[in-house]
């Protein structure tokens, strides 16, 4: 798999490190950041081709930020974090256009199959 | 007196109990006035009211009058005392022999306190003893029609307002206790969401990190098999997270034309397993005749599995569950019966079990049958539980007959 940029935006570092982790020993080059308003900004000057996002940050409505992402355009793609385990959660953050939904917690593989999936299109060597 | 003013005055004494009956909400001041009036008219030296606990099946002092404070604190009493002969139960009751009569308890006090005669006066709803007034007379003395009509009606009277103050109070009672209940699930729904985010924070972590170590540790080293562990108990935290939101979120069913039958087939499917791996017995009793019902499926699959893995649970190896449908015409409802021989529920449990967080196993989250209560509860069902200790326990739900075009057969017929 290519790898990719990757941007983790959740106000809890031990989340934001073990994503590091696992994402970085998968080759992926991984920034995070631990509020709203400081995602916002890495999104603004950064080039990254996936965002995950925890949806409940101290500072800005993490749907906000995923609302912010999809209106300017189709990259990033975002993968919505949350602790929240439930349908609607789910399915509010799909609306609002998050490519995929990580109810926490999550394993390494989960975490890394949702990352894959993304790609998966783009790595397929019909498509270069 | 003459005959019309004792008539004046026993209907002035009637109207005086009939208006505290109506005016007063509380029984202790009828029953005072009642205990006093009677004692007044029938020129008495007391009187004693004792009213029956229906807890403890006792009859219990709550009122005296023109006897002292001793009286008040008088022990209870049991029916066969008061009235071993119910052919009895709507007359006065002389007793002019304290001396030898059964019903006196202390005939020395009495006699030393100038007590020469008692009347009881049962306080009867229908064949029901519900109380009993005793008058203390100190001189013995005929009474006359008219003064046992008087009395009898008081006590008619008296038995009435008893009942239906008794049921106010116990409608009370069990509304208090209803909107306690209110309260605690609306708190706990907001509760909830909050410990599962504040929790499920830390175990992403847990997760994360010991999934991914996993992969690094050399195989066979002791290691790998505590990180599996943590793994897999990481995870059964997160199923009873799960199992908590899905219990405080209030979900409305999602309800279509069902046959209960195939929704407890395909939730045997389901549990089957686990059957088969305990070697426990499963009979199957279904109605032929069972008809359609507006049913959730989802939802009555769920506690159908709840209620059969506690039935499997609580059975040893080799025990049996039966599962068990009916259509109750008649009441316009279907029953489902599941059905144990296992170790069965203490009484003290039973009022329990449906409650959040209360579980008797060792590794239950307490939510299967408060969520299986909730559940059915929002099909206007009811879920009812009996059990003898180390014999069986049955769980049976009723659920309405909502026929709405989805009946295959009359349900309007008659019986």
């Amino acid at each position: 798999m290519k790898p990719r940029r990757i941007l983790v935006i959740d106000d809890e570092s031990v989340i934001c490190d073990a994503c590091c982790l696992v994402l970085s020993e998968k080759g992926h080059s991984v920034d995070h950041c631990l509020t709203g308003n400081a995602g916002l900004l890495a999104i603004e000057g950064g080039t990254y081709n996936l965002i995950l996002l925890d949806v409940k940050l101290p500072d800005v409505d993490g749907m906000e930020i995923l609302k912010s992402v999809r209106e300017k355009g189709p990259v990033p793609v975002v993968i919505v974090m949350t602790g929240y385990s439930t349908m609607s959660n789910a399915l509010q953050a799909m609306k609002l256009g998050a490519a995929d939904y990580l109810a926490k917690p999550f394993t390494d593989d989960e975490l890394v199959e949702a990352v894959e999936k993304l790609f998966a299109y783009d790595d397929d060597s019909r498509y270069g | 007196m003459t005959s019309s003013t004792k008539f004046e005055n026993y209907f002035h004494v009637f109207r005086d109990i009939i208006r505290a009956m109506h005016s007063s909400t509380s029984v202790k001041e009828v029953l005072e006035e009642v205990v006093a009036k009677s004692t007044e008219v029938l020129s008495a030296k007391g009187a004693l009211l004792r009213i029956l606990n229906k807890e403890t099946n006792r009859f219990e002092v709550r009122a005296v009058y023109g006897m002292g404070e001793r009286y008040l604190h008088k022990g209870p009493v049991t029916t066969e005392k008061l009235l071993p002969d119910p052919r009895k139960l709507h007359k006065v009751i002389f007793i002019t022999d304290v001396w030898n009569a059964r019903r006196v308890e202390y005939p020395q006090q009495a006699w030393d306190e100038g007590i020469r005669m008692m009347l009881d006066v049962p306080l009867a709803i229908e064949d029901k003893l519900i109380g009993l007034i005793r008058i203390y007379l100190e001189k013995p003395r005929k009474f006359t029609d008219d003064e046992l009509d008087f009395i009898l009606t008081v006590a008619e009277q008296c038995a009435c307002i008893i009942e239906r103050v008794q049921l106010i109070e116990s409608q009370q009672t069990q509304f208090d206790h209803l909107a306690t209940q209110m309260e605690k699930m609306s708190s706990l729904g907001r509760m909830a969401a909050g410990i599962a985010h504040e929790i499920n924070n830390p175990l992403a972590g847990i997760l994360l990190y010991s999934s991914n170590m996993s992969k690094k540790v050399t195989q066979g080293s002791p290691l790998e098999e505590g990180l599996r562990i943590i793994i897999k108990e990481t995870q059964r935290c997160k199923t009873i997270i799960q199992g908590l939101l899905e219990f405080a979120r209030d979900r409305k069913p999602q309800k279509v034309p069902a046959d209960i039958n195939a929704i407890m087939e395909s939730a045997l499917g389901i549990v089957e397993n686990e059957f088969r791996l305990r070697h426990v017995g499963l009979e199957r009793e279904l109605a032929e005749d069972m008809v359609k019902t507006l049913l959730d499926e989802n939802q009555i699959e769920q506690v159908f599995i709840n209620l059969l893995l506690n039935a499997v649970h609580a059975v040893e190896e080799n025990g049996n569950v039966t599962v068990q449908s009916s259509v109750e015409s008649l009441h316009n409802k279907i029953q489902v019966e599941i059905t144990d021989n296992g170790c069965g529920i203490a009484a003290d449990d039973i009022k329990k079990i449906f409650e959040p967080f209360y579980s008797t196993k060792a590794k239950g989250t307490g939510l299967g049958l408060a969520v299986s209560y909730g559940i059915v509860k929002n099909h206007q069902g009811d879920i009812r539980v009996y059990s003898v200790l180390g014999e069986i326990t049955r769980f049976t739900i009723g659920l309405p007959i909502r026929a709405e075009n989805c009946s295959e057969r009359g349900l309007h017929e008659t019986a």
